[in-house]
């Protein structure tokens, strides 16, 4: 049994030395694997995924495998590989160079589940919601946009919780990442009312599937 | 972790809210033993429902913006809303689900909710 970490250029640089990892070939695509034993799955094991993964993005352009991506053996890697040979060198052509940095916004002043009131008439439960609906709106046009315009591609997810405004994710060109970052310090400066946190670089897992 | 934090606000607690969610959705996506594809049939299930009761609330805000509601049927919305909100959440949890279980990823179309 294999586990699949990426699909990247071949030939590419050395390998990290992070593991028994092996680049099998298919034309100028490499999926890169390891052995792996079966069963074990846990939260730590994906962190070593994730481990593998980051250490390969480091010096190589390549679109990451979600984690528990197992196969039967190399030849069979080889044939995945094959039989989506287009769409895989398109999307790997389409996050060349770039990395995915990830955006929250929180509101400033988030009433925890204690203190939150629950709206006392139908009236007031719909107002609030409203009022939640425009304040969405209002981060996507004074954060998400300006941002979006340093990203080589962008998108949403809907906030998950009733005081997330914005949960964006951008593929960003490696020379770019610093520019972009200092964008959000400035927007932060210019919004305290917002707490925003952005993080990466991470390997482009919401860019490699379009 | 901490060196992937590129910008973040004076604290980062308020934002370690998902941290659970990981082993949770783990234990969750691997092995289909009885309850789970139990848990997998109301999570579809609930998906849909939720839909449904977003399009409707999305629908009812529309008409209370339009202003052409008297104040006891924008009243009479409110709370039936409200209800099934609170309702929606005591099923979620009973099946330990989150809000974000309630999605589907539809692959170029993005996501349902």
């Amino acid at each position: 049994m294999i586990e699949l970490y990426a699909i990247t250029d071949h030939p590419g640089p050395p390998l990290p030395d992070v593991g028994p990892l092996n680049a099998v070939a298919t034309e100028d695509l490499a999926a890169v694997c390891a052995p792996t034993s079966d069963g074990e799955v846990s939260p730590d094991a994906l962190w070593r995924h994730e481990d593998v993964v980051e250490a390969l993005m480091e010096d190589r352009d390549l679109l990451p495998v979600r984690y528990g991506t197992r196969l039967e053996d190399e030849s069979a890697a080889v044939r995945a590989v094959a039989e989506r040979y287009d769409e895989l060198a398109v999307a790997l052509d389409r996050v060349r160079g770039a990395v995915e940095l990830s955006l929250r916004v929180l509101v400033a002043d988030e009433p925890t589940k204690a203190t939150r009131q629950e709206p006392a008439t139908g009236a007031e439960y719909l107002r609030a919601k409203t009022r939640c609906g425009v304040e969405r709106e209002t981060a996507v046009r004074i954060l998400h946009e300006p941002l979006s315009i340093l990203a080589r591609a962008s998108l949403q997810a809907s906030p998950r919780s009733p005081s997330e405004l914005l949960r964006a994710a951008y593929l960003v060109d490696r020379p770019t990442v610093e520019s972009f970052v200092g964008l959000v310090a400035r927007l932060q400066s210019v919004h305290p009312g917002l707490r925003l946190l952005c993080t990466g670089p991470w390997p482009p897992y919401s860019f490699a599937e379009r | 972790m901490t060196d992937k934090v590129l910008h973040a606000a004076r604290e980062l607690d308020s934002f370690a809210g998902d941290l659970p969610r990981l082993e949770n959705a783990l234990s969750r996506r691997i092995g289909a033993d009885p309850e789970n594809v139990q848990r997998g049939l109301a999570q579809l299930v609930l998906t849909v429902v939720e839909l449904l009761r977003q399009l409707m609330e999305r629908q009812a805000l529309r008409r209370v913006d339009s202003g052409t509601l008297s104040e006891e049927q924008v009243e009479r919305l409110g709370r039936t809303f409200m209800e099934l909100d609170k309702r929606m959440e005591e099923l979620r949890e009973e099946f330990g689900l989150d809000e974000e279980d309630l999605n589907l990823n539809l692959g170029p179309l993005g996501n349902l909710l």
